[in-house]
């Protein structure tokens, strides 16, 4: 929303600089987002919520400044009464309350459709508007002025006197004043004559009906449109207009008559005519301004600081919200509608609080109690950092990647497209389906390092997703890596420690080659489902250790983990075997011998010694060296 | 006699001086204080000497005895702090490090991890959640039904369940905000609430410098009997200084988001800059960080909560937003790009 200060000037009188004005204008909540100074004046670029309908238009703005300021608002002044001078031009109209509560609506006849004067030309230039003539640029004005939109239809182009209000079927063809053709979706509000559809109500008139340069007599239509089938009529076209962003925020229901009135005096200054019909006022309930109840005590309760009545009162009364100070330390406000924002206490609390500056308050830390118990959901964050800690420990760098692949991610990495999870809008095929795996960036990661990097080991802690349907997805937390520096035994030593380290009873994992690269993969959510953290200290054993290396050569087939098994099994004084070294097919062992409760003898060792042989021979038919 | 005790000390003085090693020092120890050393030799003279001759002899020889005691272990000590330099001289300082092959945290763990770390503080406990989201924990839990205008800043991928069609279609969606988990945690418990929940969350948007369709967040929120508009601003303020430095300036702002009410934004004055304005801050000076907001009170309604009896706030922290002002990183996408180049800087 363009705001020119001159034009805010109008209406309150604005003594804060520019800078000054936007800032307080964002701390009231209107984002001041750029400031342009022109040759003449200024203008302010404002950010506008999707709450606040009213500051669509620069009375809202003013009424926020005079609020801010502390000033009067002047609004300009209604001259005509909307009385009919002259002939009456009959037109028949069939509303539907449902989707558009309110019609409100006036012909003037001997219109001189021509050109703007100067000053409503430059208005709507320094809005980004270009100008058309002098009616359509009037309800321009006015809209922007006072924000209720306002349509001229030419008067004579509806068929027949009559028109219905309706919903579209789907399908049919609309072609736009700005000469666009547009296939209507479902449900959108038209207007219909006998013959066609004229007007897509509160998004954009229709060729077939608009002012143009022969146009003698114009119906001035300033309705209420349910924003809900704006809004979704507007995004099934891709179509919107500075008419719809207002009807979908929901319009000032209480504001045609005063908009009416508004342009029909600047026509009938600036276009000449006369009134040739009654006031049109199609509605079937009253849309008057609400009672809203503050109470002092609330205010302070949730503010946490006291603001006196009277600031409150003044404050209120600035926003043009009409407080009444009632019994029991209760203001009561007449909200006025353009306010449809304001439905419960809260709303007020807020409108008291921004006006009064959110920094003025001071700051307090919350008083109560902390709870203890475990919440619902709860992630054990540090159980994650440890793993994350002992992977970089480990000579890993850790790497955040996107969760949506695309299809050729999973076909290089031979995966089925099956109990995927797809995108039914993905911003690009690029990104259409939920990884169900973190080795697919991280082969990508590894290949986008490698031109950089001699040594590249990475590894990522995230979700997969997975499911036969939505409703049973799901997504898990895996930790997985790449690495070209490490071998298989030191990945797999990382594993295990990081399993030691967090207790991991359960854990299991995947350790793969891939190229010149070694991949591991673990279902983390799993993992970390059950553990065993409990440690027990063992005493250091008071008597020394006899260590000795086994050479043996063994075949191909033979399995390390089971050699190492075996020779263990042998005597309960083997405390522990490792394997050494490996050339060619003869692999050492290093063997630790213990007795926690005495010295050992050779002659001990020596039998344990004469056993292990004898089996790995009987056993793997292995080659002592 | 007494010239020849003389010349002794002058000889071992010179070469205890002359010496360059400990070895060497003790080979004229021995020479001279040893039992077969000059001096003892020149004591066995004694008893050729008369009595009064002997008394000066055995003194001066004493003395003697006593000085070249004095300066070999002066010698000692000097050599050894020679060595000791010459240790040191043989390190050449300027020869570069070879760094320990320890791997590099990505920097939005690091931001997680901090501002898990500041919330336990204050109470909190951490949280976590689907990603495969409902509507209804999305958006209508928080107050925000279908067609609401603001569901316009948070444009929504949707999921295909085209093989079993047992869902509406377009009820589950790739969450695009973690407001979300306020419901799911809620709705489960009992005030009083501390809770934050970091994750990541999606969006339809085209991916430039400062949008991407996926960003990390944080949502944090808390109820109880007494919640105050000035409890929020001193949370806000206490988690920023505690994680972005007690220099920052922070300002708020009045905004709408459908589940709050008062709604409040928060700036930091652009680090970048220092707010007199520059393409990181889009030359306003400050940057958006915080979005918050006393809850609703529907939204408490929402998840079985008496808003007569309690009332509380919420607030969101865009992990993307603050690590790149942290670091001053003028893009978003460079966050999920794993360049061991970028990385390698945390």
């Amino acid at each position: 929303m363009l705001v020119p200060l001159s034009w805010l000037k109008e209406y309150v009188n604005v003594t804060l600089d520019p800078r000054t004005l936007g800032d307080r204008l964002t701390e009231v909540g209107l984002s001041c987002e750029k400031i342009i100074k022109t040759s003449d004046d200024v203008i302010l670029e404002l950010e506008i919520t999707p709450n606040r309908p009213d500051w669509l238009s620069i009375m809202g703005v003013a009424r926020e400044v005079a609020a801010i300021e502390n000033k009067k608002i002047n609004y300009p002044k209604l001259k005509t009464n909307l009385k009919p001078k002259g002939d009456i031009l009959p037109l028949k109209i069939h509303p539907n309350y449902k989707i558009t509560p309110r019609i409100s609506g006036i012909i003037i006849n001997n219109v001189k459709v021509g050109l703007s004067p100067k000053w409503l030309v430059e208005k709507l230039e320094q809005l980004g508007q270009r100008s058309i003539n002098n009616i359509v640029d009037i309800t321009n004005f006015v809209m922007w002025e006072l924000g209720n939109p306002i349509h001229s239809f030419d008067y004579h182009r509806i068929e027949g006197s009559e028109m219905w209000v309706k919903q579209s079927a789907g399908g049919e063809e609309f072609e736009s004043v700005d000469n666009i053709k547009y296939k209507l979706p479902k449900g959108a509000i038209v207007y219909e004559d006998k013959n066609k559809i004229f007007d897509l109500v509160g998004i954009k008139g229709g060729a077939n009906s608009g002012t143009y340069d022969d146009t003698k007599a114009v119906f001035i239509v300033v309705e209420v449109d349910d924003p809900v089938l704006i809004r979704k009529a507007s995004q099934k076209l891709a179509l919107r207009s500075d008419a719809s962003a207002i009807f979908e925020r929901n319009v000032n229901r209480g504001g045609t008559i005063d908009a009416l009135r508004r342009v029909t005096d600047l026509i009938l200054e600036l276009a000449g005519g006369n009134i040739a019909s009654n006031l049109i006022d199609l509605k079937e309930e009253e849309f008057n301004p609400w009672k809203l109840d503050l109470s002092l005590e609330r205010l302070e309760f949730v503010l946490g600081i006291k603001i006196s009545e009277k600031d409150v009162i003044n404050i209120l009364d600035k926003l043009s919200l009409n407080p009444k100070k009632l019994k029991g330390n209760i203001i009561q406000c007449l909200i006025p509608t353009y306010r449809n924002d304001l439905k419960i206490e809260e709303d007020l609390i807020e409108e008291v609080a921004r006006i009064y500056g959110y920094n003025n308050f001071p700051k307090t830390l919350p008083t109560g109690q902390i709870p203890t118990d475990e919440i619902p959901h709860y992630k054990d964050y540090l159980l994650y950092d440890k793993a994350k800690n002992i992977l970089t420990g480990a000579g890993f760098s850790e790497i955040y990647t996107y969760s949506l692949v695309s299809k050729k991610d999973l076909e290089e990495n031979d995966i089925e497209i099956v109990d995927l999870i797809k995108v039914t809008n993905p911003v690009s095929l690029e990104f259409e389906y939920l990884r169900p795996s973190l080795l697919i960036n991280l082969k990508k990661a590894y290949k986008l390092n490698i031109s950089n990097f001699k040594e590249v080991n990475l590894f990522e802690l995230g979700k997969i997703y997975h499911g036969k349907t939505l409703e049973t997805a799901k997504e898990p937390y895996y930790l997985s890596g790449i690495t070209n520096s490490l071998n298989f035994a030191r990945v797999k030593g990382v594993i295990e420690r990081l399993i030691s380290e967090l207790g991991l009873a359960d854990a299991k994992y995947d350790i793969s080659l891939s190229g010149k690269t070694i991949i591991f993969d673990m279902n983390f959510s799993d993992a970390i489902k059950n553990r065993n953290t409990k440690k027990i200290f063992k005493p250091i054993s008071k008597y020394p250790p006899i260590t000795e290396d086994l050479s043996l050569e063994l075949n191909e087939n033979v399995k390390v983990g089971e050699v190492i098994e075996v020779i263990k099994k042998q005597s309960n004084l083997v405390s522990d075997v490792s394997l050494l070294d490996i050339y060619g097919n003869t692999k050492t062992f290093h063997i630790i011998y213990l007795d926690e409760n005495k010295n050992l003898t050779n002659e001990e060792v020596g039998e344990i010694r004469e056993k292990i042989i004898k089996v790995l021979k009987d056993k793997f038919n292995a080659r002592i060296k | 006699m007494i010239e020849e005790l003389l010349q002794i000390k002058n000889d071992a003085i010179s070469l205890i001086l002359s010496t360059q090693t400990t070895e060497q020092l003790e080979e004229i120890r021995i020479q001279f204080l040893g039992r077969s050393g000059k001096l003892n030799i020149a004591m066995k003279q004694l008893p050729k000497l008369t009595p009064e001759e002997r008394a000066r002899f055995g003194k001066t020889a004493n003395e003697i005895k006593n000085i070249l005691e004095e300066a070999i272990i002066n010698q000692k000590s000097k050599l050894k702090n020679q060595n000791k330099n010459k240790e040191k001289l043989s390190i050449d300082f300027t020869t570069p490090s070879i760094p320990p092959k320890i791997g590099h945290l990505h920097p939005i763990t690091q931001a997680i991890t901090d501002t898990v770390e500041v919330f336990k503080m204050l109470g909190y406990q951490a949280a976590d959640g689907p990603e495969i989201e409902t509507d209804y924990y999305n958006f209508e839990a928080l107050n925000i039904p279908k067609d609401h205008p603001s569901r316009d800043t948070q444009m929504t991928f949707y999921l295909d369940d085209k093989e079993v069609q047992t869902n509406t279609p377009g009820e589950i969606i790739l969450r695009t905000q973690m407001s979300g988990m306020q419901a799911r945690v809620m709705e489960k418990m009992e005030p009083p609430v501390r809770v934050i929940v970091p994750g990541k969350v999606y969006r339809y948007e085209q991916v430039d410098a400062s949008h991407g369709f996926e960003f990390w967040q944080l949502e944090g929120f808390l109820v109880d009997k007494h919640v105050r508009l000035t409890d929020l601003f001193g949370t806000l303020d206490y988690v920023l200084k505690a994680l972005l430095g007690k220099n920052i300036e922070l300002k708020f702002a009045t905004t709408n988001f459908p589940f709050v009410e008062p709604g409040v934004d928060t700036y930091i004055k652009c680090t970048v800059c220092g707010g007199i304005g520059c393409s990181f801050c889009k030359n306003s000076g400050w940057s958006e960080i915080m979005p918050a907001g006393m809850i609703h009170p529907n939204v408490l309604r929402n998840v079985g909560f008496d808003p007569k009896v309690y009332n509380g706030f919420a607030f969101c922290i865009g992990f993307s937003r603050l690590v790149t002002l942290k670091y001053q990183m003028s893009d978003l996408r460079l966050l999920s790009n794993p360049d061991l180049r970028i990385i390698n800087q945390f």
